[in-house]
């Protein structure tokens, strides 16, 4: 068998371990094991002496990915981010915020969901990981939500599609992945990431009102809130905009000047602003080491499915499939736009059977090169592109699409890294039921995507200003 | 036969030889011999001599710098100061070392053979903000540098920062480095000209060296035919590799100075050889220490390289 | 407040063996989780260092990448007592009794086979770095200041160890409940089903939820 076709094989084989039920992490490692024996034993013609020779070879192909891959100042920022979504729920940081999002929002139809949206969307400014604000507000949110008669399936949707915000809405470390992977200005992308991040939110809320209004018995108003309630409800989430400017100023800094710092100090400094609160609101070891055990199990889940899936890549390149596909992608006669719409619906597909960052190693190598390409390279103007963006415009624009896809990939079934975070909270809610419950928001998000590829501007005004 | 050749990055100046070999290989054998170039498919960088060891594949580069502790003969090339003036130069003197039979001791701890070098010329500094009237304005400077060459600019002054290649421009975009570096062809693939108002013109403190290596066995189990073929090419693919670099690069980098309008800095003779006798020296006796302690014939090593030098070879 | 586990404990051997073994999982997850805390003050050192005294740490890349794997695998046994690393259970939460133990058997034992190849890997991986004869036993350093890595190359096989114990435990686990065909296994992660919902329900209303 060529190469090509024992990467098509052992894909398929990936698929049905993920079925059966193995850990995606493991199944993806076991794909991409079997694989690079498979690819060693055939370059020695199958010949049974040898089996023991390329099993050797790939053994130890395989056994340095996790710790080369992992050892990285990239990945540093997701258990940094990890721990300020814990830390801010200890400082009580989380609370507050949803309790002003509740008191200024509730009223409207559907008031909870929506106040939870936003309370999400605010808290995404200060986290950089989807799966810690959903862990967090599914401890807050969901409580108060089944309280005054939710649907126990909604109420644990609306958590794991909010905590996907936190991907757009700087600071994010999916974003700062990205930009890593590609080579492109943090900054701006994450500059970019801020309007469109806004705008899912609101369509979120849009959403749940429509459903409200439409559905009976869905999400009653929570009304009689005075304005003087209202008012004392701020101060105490004051302090996240606090953390807010900490990061705005290692990240980018908007009062002329330097930036203190890169996004990798930027979220340590407002993890350490963050663990400075939690000491004053009175934290201290026992639930320091709560924080420290929540932030330890969450990241090294992420980092078991990375280099899992990075042992899969590994075979991937031996099987010379990204080359394959690359060639494939620029080889297609069709309308550059078609092509990239394709591309963003390839993502929504591979998305429901892969994590977020796991994808993204995968795919952008070779989807990215090629986006530009259509878009008629990396240095072209705007007046010469097909999408009408210069190159870097056009790095930044893909940036939120694919970052929007991977949001998206974090709520669809089978594998939503987000839903397995709130049933992981919630011992009441199975999988299924987040799932069931996050379905609508799946079409707030393909309104959110069409818009974003249809008025690119909502994505690139921002960061054009600077 | 084929083999599977492990780069990293993408096709660029700096791997123009190995793109020359393979084609120069294939024509050579009818097609019998092939080199499929993989552009970080296979492994990380930093780990291409472990591939090269366990036979993952059989060609790859990488550079010394990367890790010291795996290959320290060839670091020798690494030193500050060295005074290589040419692209050709840094062949003949990589090529030196390389076929030391210390260095050929050293490599073949991963099963490797040293095949050609990937010469780079000696490193400048770009920077952002006012320009450096003399060496002292260096002095508090915070500047991307590594290895060797951050330890020569910490003689003067200045403040040497890691960080990886690809950081390097949000770096300098942000004010944590306010100066970088690099080879021309670096300061225009990352982007570093972007920003910098300013570049130095001969300060050239040193320079990373970058082999390309085979697997010993894999060169071993070659028919004679390919293996001529393969060694035959080495000389061509190197030629076409300084021409590019020299009429490419070299031509560009000029007019991209002056487009982006970054002022030329150039010091004194007399700087830079106050320069040189601050950081080279400790440099080299540091460097000679460390490596006798491992082992290595290390003062016969540089000998033998500023020997060359002297010999103006 | 930790998301309680879904592992059931008795007064078995196999029981007191895992519960044995998740204290000691549970300190390898609360190092993975001081890592992270060091990465914070890291930065801290290195902000101030460069913003104040106009000195960074030198080398802080280098020292994230060593504390990298700490945080990456030390905790990865642990998380797999829980039940913590994702999956589809569509197929496995449609199933009840002896198939699913037979199903569960059979992706754990493939796991463990995974591991046990990933424990020569990565030992052999680290093996290329470290060298007695050398300085620092070192044969493979970092870019900047060359710290040795074989210390944190070393953690893997270490933290994939105990990873294979766990598998091990899990096997004999299965096992037993696939001979016994026991309506509530101890040992290993359950899926919530309807009764252990109501249960855990309770639980919730009689209020943890800070
Ligand atoms: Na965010
Ligand atoms: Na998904």
């Amino acid at each position: 068998m060529e190469p090509i076709e024992i990467g098509l094989v052992v894909s398929g084989g990936l698929l049905v371990l993920v079925i059966l039920g193995m850990r995606v992490a493991f199944a993806a490692a076991t794909a991409g094991m079997i694989g690079l024996i498979w690819i060693f034993w055939a370059k020695f013609g199958y010949d049974p002496a040898r089996f023991g020779k390329a099993m050797t070879i790939a053994v130890k192909t395989a056994g340095q990915v996790p710790h080369s891959k992992i050892s990285s100042q990239a990945l540093s920022l997701i258990p940094t981010f990890i721990l300020i979504g814990y830390l801010a729920y200890y400082a009580g940081l989380t609370k507050a915020l949803f309790e002003a999002a509740k008191r200024w929002l509730a009223w409207v139809p559907g008031g909870l969901a929506v106040s939870t949206v936003f309370a999400t969307a605010g808290f995404a400014a200060v986290s950089g990981a989807s799966v810690a604000t959903s862990a967090v507000f599914a401890r807050i949110a969901i409580p108060e939500m089944l309280k005054i008669g939710y649907n126990k399936q909604f109420a644990a949707g609306v958590v794991a599609a909010g905590g996907t915000l936190a991907s757009l809405i700087p600071p994010s470390a999916i974003l700062v992945i990205y930009a890593i992977i590609v080579e492109q200005d943090v900054g701006k992308l994450l500059l970019a990431g801020f309007i469109p991040g806004a705008f899912s939110a609101v369509i979120y809320g849009a959403l749940i009102i429509g459903m409200a209004v439409v559905i009976k018995d869905f999400g009653p108003p929570v009304k009689g809130f005075t304005w003087k309630e209202r008012f004392v409800s701020l101060p105490p989430a004051l302090p996240i905009l606090v953390v807010v400017l900490t990061i705005i100023l290692f990240v980018y800094n908007p009062f002329g000047g330097e930036a203190w710092g890169t996004p990798t100090e930027g979220g340590a400094i407002g993890a350490f602003v963050v663990f400075l609160m939690a000491l004053y609101r009175g934290m201290r070891w026992a639930q320091l080491k709560d924080a420290l055990l929540e932030t330890a199990k969450l990241s090294v889940m992420i980092f078991t499915i990375i280099w899992g899936v990075l042992i899969y890549v590994r075979f991937l390149g031996f099987a010379e499939l990204p080359a394959a596909f690359s060639a494939w992608i620029t080889s297609l006669t069709m309308s550059p736009m078609l092509i990239l719409v394709c591309i963003l619906l390839a993502y929504a597909v591979l998305g429901m059977f892969m994590d977020a960052i796991g994808m993204l190693l995968l795919t952008l190598p070779v989807v990215y090169p090629a986006v530009m390409a259509l878009n008629g390279g990396e240095f072209v103007s705007a007046a010469d592109s097909t999408f009408g963006m210069s190159g870097p415009m056009c790095a930044i624009w893909f940036g939120i699409l694919v970052v929007k896809m991977a949001e998206f990939c974090l709520i669809t079934p089978p594998i939503g890294l987000n839903c397995f975070v709130v049933a992981g909270v919630r011992d009441d809610l199975s999988v299924q039921d987040v799932f069931k419950g996050v379905t609508p928001f799946f079409i707030a998000d393909a309104i959110t995507i069409a818009l974003l590829v249809a008025f690119p501007a909502i994505v690139l005004w921002l960061p054009g200003q600077v | 036969t084929d083999w599977n050749v492990s780069l990293w990055g993408k096709r660029r100046a700096f791997t123009e030889h190995v793109e020359k070999l393979a084609e120069l290989v294939s024509e050579k054998t009818n097609g019998e011999f092939t080199l499929s170039i993989s552009y970080g498919g296979l492994s990380k960088n930093r780990e291409n001599l472990d591939g090269i060891s366990i036979e993952a594949f059989e060609m790859a580069q990488f550079c010394a710098g990367y890790h010291r502790d795996k290959n320290p003969s060839i670091t020798v090339l690494e030193l500050p100061f060295l005074g290589v003036t040419s692209l050709e130069q840094e062949i003949a003197l990589s090529m030196a070392v390389y076929n030391h039979p210390a260095t050929q001791a050293d490599l073949a701890r991963w099963n490797a053979t040293l095949l050609m070098p990937s010469p780079l010329p000696q490193y400048n500094i770009a920077g952002a903000g006012d320009a450096p009237a003399t060496l002292a304005d260096f002095k508090g400077l915070t500047v991307r540098a590594t290895g060797g060459i951050g330890q020569a600019m910490e003689t003067i002054g200045a403040v040497p920062t890691s960080m990886s290649a690809s950081e390097v421009r949000q770096a300098m975009d942000s004010g944590v480095v306010k100066a970088v570096s690099f080879a021309p062809h670096a300061h225009m693939s990352f982007g570093t000209i972007e920003n910098a108002t300013w570049w130095t013109t001969n300060l050239n403190p040193g320079t990373v060296n970058c082999p390309v290596v085979v697997n010993s066995d894999a060169l071993a189990n070659l028919s004679d035919e390919h293996r001529d073929a393969l060694l035959g090419s080495v000389d061509e693919a190197l030629a076409h590799y300084v021409d590019n670099y020299n009429n490419k690069t070299m031509v560009a980098w000029g007019p991209a100075l002056d487009e982006k309008g970054i002022q030329q800095v150039t010091f004194s003779d007399d700087e830079i050889a106050a320069f040189r006798d601050a950081a080279a020296a400790p440099a080299a006796e540091a460097w000679i220490a460390d490596n006798t302690a491992r082992g290595l014939p290390a003062q016969e090593l540089y000998d033998l390289v500023t020997g060359m030098i002297a010999n103006g070879s | 407040m930790a998301g309680s586990s879904l592992v059931l404990t008795d007064d078995s051997v196999l029981s007191r063996i895992d519960q044995k073994l998740y204290r000691v999982e549970g300190v390898l997850a609360l190092v993975s989780g001081l890592a992270v805390f060091s990465l914070m003050i890291l930065a801290v050192v290195s902000v101030s260092g460069r913003n104040f005294a106009n000195q960074p740490l030198p080398g802080y890349i280098d020292w994230i990448e060593q504390a990298m794997p700490l945080i990456a695998f030390m905790g990865i046994a642990f998380t797999q007592r829980d039940g913590g690393h994702i999956r589809m259970d569509m197929l496995v939460g449609a199933l009840r009794g002896r198939s699913l133990y037979l199903v569960e058997l059979i992706t754990t034992l493939f796991v463990l086979a995974l591991m046990l190849l990933l424990v020569w890997g990565s030992w052999a991986h680290f093996d290329r770095s470290f060298d007695f004869a050398a300085p620092l036993w070192s044969r493979d350093s970092s870019v900047d200041i060359s710290l040795p890595l074989w210390p944190a190359k070393l953690l893997v096989p270490v933290a994939f160890s105990v990873l294979c114990l766990r598998l091990l435990l899990q096997v004999w686990a299965y096992t037993h409940a696939l001979v016994t065909g026991v309506k509530s296994p101890i040992a290993v992660p359950l899926i919530a089903d309807a009764a252990k919902q109501a249960a855990m329900e309770a639980e919730h209303v009689s209020g943890n939820d800070a």
